[in-house]
């Protein structure tokens, strides 16, 4: 080992002891960044870092479409939108047998292609979808599990506010990634579906029939979701805006909406917009203290070296890439899913592309992968907030009840990693 | 004593510039210091954004910075002048005369915190949009994408917008509606992929973009005797010259590519409109008067400066 | 959480946050205008690129004074919510502390850089407007952070408050539908 390996290593060392400790996450890949810097440069350039980086991080203008998708997604959830999207799902699907959690499904997704994040459809949903499958007769494991599956569309259904700093972190066109995340959205959407009928269907019971003019007074008032959705995805697909226009537009859009039909006034928007905020802020801590981190990993050469180090293992391409996932998986266990994207991804990317993986291709599959985390023991945050608003649900429960989920989640990983076309014959068509 | 240098960039490392006169120029360092001298390159913003490579420089992030004084507008006046359209025909002898014309007092008086090495322009930038660009009045309206902040003031004058997006997004920009025109080298029609979206362009030189080579203070100053010989020997104006080369003929590889494609329609104006040009551009070089006098210079000895550089190397518009 | 003991910090955080949160809003306005105005006058609004920017920036900053007073920065929690509470105290003030440094250092070396600056340096692209009242505006927000993050740990040592989410109860407010309010974002 080198003197610049062992620095590297050392860094990797403490990075994790300062997270765990709960130092906030950016700081401490900030601190790292800088003293290992230091270690290589000396420490006065170390230090002029601070004089420059931090200050260009927050006035990017390419990561502007972060506020913007984070306010979109606070204001839809505000305005209530979940709910016309529960009834309008349940009016068409509920009819079946499991018919309200194939519905839950259903709204996730349709709250998925406004929101950005995950845990907020997660926590949505509970509110709306939970107390109705209760009176249902659904066990918790299964209303909870259905809602923890469906939350996870919300970062692979376009907008996604993790896909957008993948893109930005790997130099890859936002637009495209939104695009390609839409049919392993749907897939997903698809086998969700068929998991609550299937698995969980023989023993829920049958939802109210099916009555044609509810359906379409239902579908009718998901107008503004539908709306938003063309607004944002169809005019980045079109080429009509770029990605940052786009999330500007929806969040005004939303905002307008909202305001139009009652559902926000000004003191509820000035909160949307303290919330958005709040959230923006702290994804820009990390990015702040991952860019710093990013310049040990250039003068320490991180990249390179694990790059050589995974080929040299001699997996293979398939066998590496599960290796990485593996990894992802591991991590995701105790750190936030933007944070393990933040941190990560420079440091495998460039084995990806060597391994001659499509770029677009991998943003949608480690997504996926950081979803699997999100719903998968001990660590799991949309399990997590599933808990902390249905508090008498046990933690147990929940997991039980996504498992099922779990499996078909990697089952949907093998298709899209067999078969790469499902992911980019759409960004490909742009 | 042995030294490595950190050398930090914001081109990708397969650019015409890091594979030729950059790589060029380090090879001969490391030869005539007699290997004592090598280099550790950081291309594309590795140690930081484009921008703020000046600074990274001064502040010894990096020991040697690829710098655009361009894309910081009002921090160096008198550089800005090399962005001014319609002063140079093109890059290589253009280097060397802006190298002899900056290097003694202003770059003292303006990069004076960083030890000056050299100049490195590409070849004379043009127009080249999604539609024709004949005349000035062909800008009026249109979302052009600048080269740099004396351009987007060119660009203003002419009644366009400009729109801000790095070099490798133009291509984005472009297929998006975000820009209907780009001025560039005719390189970045190939390097950035621009011209899977600009069929026209107008062939008249118009500008320059010209970076510069600088040294930090104390990886210079604590060279010994002999390395410090063997720099200044690689920061000469010949030198300027020299590491533009390979550039510029990847340019003019490009310029001919075009030339030839079918797909492509290159138009040069005629004398009458070029003179509509040239006109038109004369508030942008009035504006960087202003912009000199307000920071105390002398904008006719400076500009007669640099057209004189020009004029002895051959290569002044005239 | 808080009690009574500490509304007039809570009210100055809250006031900050909102007017920051505004700008927010004002950027989002600012690209929307701009992106609509391509369409119908075919021109961007001159310098909404680094208006839009450097005004999001300075609510970014103000933010992050916010986030060091809430204890809301994303971090680990799985140690400390495995170990007791008196553990976890110390545990916290080391955090905290560690925060504070790090903001010091940001005001120490991104202070220089702005005053240096004061003096004629950037200007916007399209209207030549100078940077450093923007710059200025950031910097005071990181000196904002450094009184904001030093309360938190004062309080943290003094009362033993954690760093659970501080969330001020809303005092008042419009229709809320939808109320689970996510400070955590994935
Ligand atoms: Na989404
Ligand atoms: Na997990």
């Amino acid at each position: 080992m080198s003197e610049r390996d062992l620095i590297a290593a050392g860094g990797f060392v403490i990075l994790f002891l300062l997270m765990l400790i709960r130092v906030p996450i950016g700081i401490a890949m900030g601190i790292v960044g800088v003293g290992g810097f230091g270690m290589v440069t000396g420490l006065k350039p170390a230090l002029n870092l601070l004089a420059t980086s931090p200050l260009r991080t927050v006035t990017d203008f390419n990561l502007t479409l972060i506020p913007f998708f984070v306010l979109m997604g606070v204001l839809a959830t505000r305005s209530g939108m979940s709910r016309e999207l529960f009834r309008a799902a349940n009016a068409t699907l509920g009819s079946f047998r499991g018919g309200l959690g194939i519905a839950t499904v259903g709204a996730c997704a349709g709250f998925a292609a406004i929101c950005g994040s995950s845990v907020a459809t997660a926590a949505t949903m509970t509110d709306i979808a939970y107390p109705e499958m209760k009176r249902a007769g659904y066990g918790d494991d299964v209303a909870t599990g259905v809602i923890a599956a469906g939350g996870t569309l919300g970062i692979l259904i376009p907008p996604s506010v993790v896909l957008a700093v993948y893109g930005y972190i790997t130099e890859q066109d936002i637009g495209s990634l939104f695009i390609a995340g839409i049919v392993p959205g749907l897939l997903a959407v698809l086998m969700y579906m068929l998991t609550v009928r299937l698995r969980y269907g023989p023993y829920l019971p049958a939802g109210a029939p099916f009555e044609l003019r509810e359906a379409l007074r239902a579908l009718r008032d998901v107008w503004a979701v539908a709306l938003l959705f063309i607004a944002v995805i169809l005019s980045i697909y079109l080429g009509i805006a770029t990605a940052t226009e786009a999330a500007a537009v929806g969040a005004v859009l939303t905002a307008v909406i909202g305001l139009a039909r009652g559902r926000l006034g000004a003191a509820s928007l000035l909160d949307c917009l303290v919330g958005a905020l709040r959230t923006s802020v702290a994804i820009y801590t990390i990015l702040i203290g991952a860019i710093l981190f990013g310049y040990f990993l250039a003068v320490t050469q991180v990249p390179q070296n694990m790059t050589r180090m995974l080929i040299e293992l001699g997996l293979g391409r398939y066998g590496t890439l599960v290796l990485i996932m593996v990894l992802f998986v591991v991590l995701g266990c105790f750190l936030d899913a933007m944070a393990m994207i933040i941190l990560m991804v420079p440091i495998v990317f460039p084995v990806i592309t060597q391994l001659g993986f499509d770029p677009i291709w991998f943003g949608i599959i480690i997504v996926m992968t950081v979803e699997l985390g999100l719903i998968t023991p001990p660590i799991g945050m949309n399990v997590f907030v599933i808990n902390s608003i249905a508090r008498h649900v046990g933690l147990g429960t929940i997991f039980r009840g996504v498992l099922p989920f779990v499996l078909v989640d990697l089952l949907r990983l093998a298709i899209l990693i067999l078969v790469p076309g499902l992911v980019l014959f759409l960004p490909n068509s742009m | 004593q042995d030294v490595t240098l950190r050398l930090a960039h914001w081109l990708p490392p397969q650019h015409a510039v890091p594979q030729t006169g950059m790589q060029e120029w380090m090879d001969s360092i490391t030869e005539a210091s007699g290997g004592t001298i090598t280099f550790e390159v950081f291309p594309a913003q590795q140690l930081g954004a484009a921008p703020d490579h000046y600074d990274m420089t001064r502040d010894g992030i990096a020991d040697i910075g690829y710098v655009n004084p361009g894309y910081t507008a009002g921090r160096f006046p008198i550089y800005e002048l090399t962005g001014v359209p319609f002063l140079a025909t093109d890059g290589p002898n253009a280097a060397k005369a802006i190298h002899e014309w900056y290097a003694g007092d202003f770059a003292a008086k303006e990069m004076g915190d960083v030890h000056f090495c050299l100049v490195n322009p590409h070849e004379p930038g043009r127009f080249h949009g999604k539609s024709e660009i004949k005349v000035p009045a062909d800008v009026k309206g249109l979302n052009v994408r600048p080269a740099h902040s004396t351009m987007a003031r060119f660009v203003a004058s002419l009644g366009g917008a400009s729109v801000q997006v790095p070099a490798p997004e133009a291509r984005e920009a472009l297929a998006r509606g975000t820009a209907d025109a780009v001025t560039f080298p005719y390189e970045a029609m190939k390097i950035f992929n621009v011209a899977e979206e600009t069929k026209f362009h107008n062939d008249m030189p118009l500008y320059l973009s010209s970076q510069v080579l600088l040294f930090n203070n104390d990886s210079y100053g604590g060279l010994s005797a002999e390395q410090k010989a063997v720099i200044d020997e690689h920061c000469t104006p010949e030198w300027s010259k020299k590491f533009s080369e390979g550039w510029a003929d990847y340019d003019k590889g490009v310029r001919e590519e075009i030339l030839n494609d079918p797909e492509h329609t290159v138009y040069m104006p005629s004398d009458e409109e070029v003179a509509l040009w040239r006109e038109a551009a004369m508030p942008t070089l009035e504006a960087w008067k202003e912009d000199v006098s307000a920071a105390g210079g002398d904008p006719e000895a400076i500009l007669e400066g640099l057209r004189a550089a020009l004029d002895a190397n051959g290569v002044l518009y005239k | 959480m808080t009690g009574q003991r500490h509304t007039a910090a809570d009210r100055v955080i809250l006031w900050v946050e909102r007017t920051a949160a505004v700008m927010l809003g004002l950027v989002t306005l600012l690209i929307f205008v701009s992106a609509v105005g391509r369409y119908l006058f075919a021109a961007p609004l001159p310098d909404s690129f680094d208006i839009s920017r450097l005004t999001l920036a300075i609510a970014v900053i103000w933010g992050f004074a916010s986030l060091g007073y809430r204890g809301s920065h994303i971090k680990v929690d799985i140690l400390a919510q495995a170990v007791s509470p008196a553990l976890r105290r110390w545990l916290d003030l080391v955090a905290w502390a560690i925060l504070l440094g790090f903001t010091g250092l940001l005001v120490w070396k991104m202070g220089a850089r702005v005053l240096s600056q004061l003096s004629g340096g950037e200007v916007t692209m399209d209207l030549r407007l100078p940077h450093w009242p923007f710059l200025a505006a950031i910097l005071l927000g990181l000196i904002a952070a450094l009184f904001t993050t030093a309360l938190r740990l004062w309080r943290i040592w003094r009362f033993g408050e954690g760093l659970e989410g501080h969330e001020v109860p809303p005092e008042e407010d419009g229709p809320d539908m939808g109320h689970p309010k996510v400070e955590k974002n994935e």
